[in-house]
């Protein structure tokens, strides 16, 4: 008698059980649990307590609002934040503005090689460690062998004291931000500009023989979801920046370069006083997502 | 007057050439068809009218001004693309007034024409639209309202209609065919369709391979095809070629043998019978509508392989010595397949090719 069952092509659930996709899943929630999800209710906690590590005796009192109270009418908090608004709107439209340049520039047809070669430099930046680039940044903005002060001198402007001097400080850590983000916003803008269907895009030529025209009416609809993301990332991102301003600056000189998260990890680690410090830290993670919603309600629309 | 001519127009895609020299010209509400088989560069030649593509070597001119070098929106002629490409986030009625609004024309003029044009494609209902709400004749209407609106110097057609079903695709056809001649309009049309061309065109440019290999009406070209390529192209279903010897040349008559033949061989009478020598090879070109069953005087023996019932006429698929032989005929003959046809010729209707594929002509 012939074999009837035909050869298994494929074989159906081999050890596959009902608890198969959780042990696939474990290791990454369980990690997100771990160092996301835990330390943000950690804070949230401490944020109604005392705690103050210092002193020990003191122990973990709940105390309801106050520290939020003593962080909203805390003049240092409102100024560190300022420097981080300033921060903000310094590099951010500066990014923007750049990558989509880049990005325009990169659509262009030509130039094959050149164009895949500068693709893969753009990602050069966005693979550094923001502390690598803090200490790049030190090593450029060096008073007396930085690369910065050779250029200078070179035009001839002589010795400027980047790091020493609060606006050379505060112009060091923005231009070693725009160094390292800039690509990231041309990579988002250059994925934009391609989903722009081609023929679209010629009959929009055919009609109008204005660049801009046809940015602003043509390509700009595509751009929109990705500047969105953008926009939040980069705003979660300034709001916490932190390695790169400390290795760089520490938020000296003065407080020329004191960004919140500076100002937030000194009353943390160096005052200690960890509820205040959990407060502050809550404060700016609602910042963020109003940020973030607001952005998202302004310009997010799918085109098609 | 010429208003389109294209002079010896060159395009190379790095070391491929793709156009290798395609000279024409149209006359002013003109409407020209370029046909020829895909990758034949009739689209690319196309876009280059447009200024999509830059041309290479040659000279192209519009309403007598030299063009070759403008950018797309300055040479003022307009382009339906074969995917429509509307702007996905623009109302209907703002897709056709984005040309309009480029080139700053009054709000109420921009709106009369825009307005027009939706009554002449019957879209006024849709003009509050988003393209993705639209059935795909109905964005074709828009692309094609699209173009009106602007009031080029040329419209160009890059098969509009290969996206849409058989049915929408003939009634367009129609619409287009009244929309040239209602607008008068300069028209340059590309399709891979010969029927689209043959039924829209004043003349057709058939190409092939970056080359032109006829330009004429659609009657020149089936009447006179210059070689076997037009005769193969134009007509459907497609001319039947029998590669024959001749046997004879006399004075104005070629005796020619093919197994198909009854007897062997036949007589055809030829104006180019002169050149033609004894021994040589020749095509034999006969279209499936010019064959004739039940006739007194049949030429051709051929074995029935399958035959298609179109209700008002039938095709049969056959063979003739080894060569496959298609003949159309009217009604619904009853024959089973494997039975011998005898088929006769429609006078004058015998198409002669030399070995080179060439028309033999006077």
């Amino acid at each position: 008698m012939p074999e009837t069952t035909a050869p298994p092509s494929r074989v159906p659930n081999r050890g596959y059980r009902q608890w198969t996709p959780f042990w696939f899943l474990a290791p990454a929630v369980l990690t997100l649990l771990l160092i996301g999800i835990y330390p943000t209710i950690f804070a949230l906690v401490t944020s109604f307590r005392r705690y103050n590590i210092a002193r020990p005796r003191e122990g973990f009192p709940f105390v309801g609002l106050e520290n939020y109270v003593s962080v909203l009418s805390d003049g240092t908090f409102w100024a560190s934040l300022g420097t981080t608004a300033r921060f903000y709107i310094t590099v951010l439209p500066i990014q923007i503005m750049l990558g989509l340049v880049i990005a325009l520039l990169l659509h262009k047809t030509g130039m094959g090689f050149l164009k895949a070669l500068a693709r893969v430099t753009l990602v050069v930046p966005l693979a550094t460690t923001y502390a690598v680039v803090g200490l790049i940044g030190r090593l450029i903005f060096n008073r007396d062998f930085g690369v910065a002060n050779q250029f200078l001198d070179m035009i001839g402007i002589g010795g400027f004291d980047w790091l020493g001097s609060p606006s050379g400080a505060f112009a060091a850590i923005a231009i070693m931000d725009i160094w390292q983000w800039t690509p990231f916003c041309a990579l988002i803008f250059l994925a934009g500009l391609s989903m722009v269907p081609g023929e679209i895009e010629e009959a929009a030529r055919l009609e109008t023989s204005s660049k801009w025209a046809l940015l602003k009416h043509v390509q700009l609809p595509y751009l929109l979801p990705g500047l969105t993301a953008l926009l939040i990332l980069r705003s979660a991102d300034v709001l916490k920046l932190f390695d790169m301003v400390f290795v760089m600056t520490r938020g000296g000189p003065g407080s020329a370069t004191d960004l919140v998260s500076i100002y937030i990890q000194r009353v943390g680690f160096r005052i200690f006083d960890l509820g205040t410090a959990s407060a502050q830290a809550i404060l700016l993670l609602v910042l963020t997502i109003l940020i973030s919603r607001l952005y998202i309600r302004i310009l997010y629309k799918e085109v098609q | 007057m010429t208003f389109l001519q294209l002079r010896d127009i060159k395009k190379k895609f790095g070391e491929v050439s793709v156009i290798k020299g395609v000279s024409f010209s149209a006359q002013k509400g003109e409407f020209v068809v370029f046909v020829g088989p895909s990758g034949c560069g009739k689209s690319t030649l196309l876009r280059m009218i447009a200024g999509l593509e830059d041309v290479s070597d040659g000279k192209l001119s519009i309403d007598g001004k030299d063009v070759t070098y403008e950018e797309p929106a300055k040479r003022e002629v307009s382009m339906v693309f074969q995917s429509y490409a509307l702007y996905p986030h623009m109302s209907v009625f703002e897709n056709m007034a984005f040309g309009l609004r480029m080139a700053k024309l009054p709000e109420d003029e921009i709106k009369a024409r825009v307005l027009e044009a939706a009554r002449i494609l019957q879209i006024e209902a849709l003009l509050e639209r988003k393209p993705r709400a639209l059935s795909g004749g109905q964005r074709q209407r828009v692309a094609i309202g699209r173009s009106i609106v602007r009031n080029p110097k040329i419209f160009l057609f890059d098969e509009p209609l290969s996206n849409l079903d058989a049915e929408l695709r003939t009634q367009m056809r129609v619409e287009i065919a009244k929309l040239h001649r209602n607008l008068g309009a300069t028209m340059v049309y590309v399709t891979h369709d010969q029927v689209e061309a043959m039924t829209l065109a004043d003349r057709i440019v058939v190409l092939r391979a970056g080359l032109v290999e006829q330009i004429g009406t659609p009657t020149e070209l089936y009447d006179n095809p210059s070689n076997t390529f037009v005769a193969g192209f134009i007509g459907s279903p497609k001319m039947n070629f029998l590669d024959a010897t001749v046997t004879d040349a006399g004075v104005g008559v070629l005796t020619v043998n093919h197994p198909a033949f009854i007897g062997g061989s036949i007589v055809i009478s030829s104006p180019a019978a002169g050149r033609i020598r004894k021994g040589e090879r020749i095509t034999v070109g006969l279209r499936p509508e010019h064959l004739t069953l039940n006739t007194d005087k049949p030429r051709l023996r051929l074995t029935l392989d399958i035959s298609e019932n179109l209700g008002g006429s039938t095709q049969f698929y056959t063979t003739g010595g080894s060569e496959p032989v298609t003949l159309i005929v009217p009604g619904r003959p009853a024959i089973a397949a494997g039975n011998a046809l005898d088929v006769g010729i429609a006078a004058d209707h015998i198409y002669l090719f030399d070995a080179q594929g060439q028309a033999l002509r006077a």
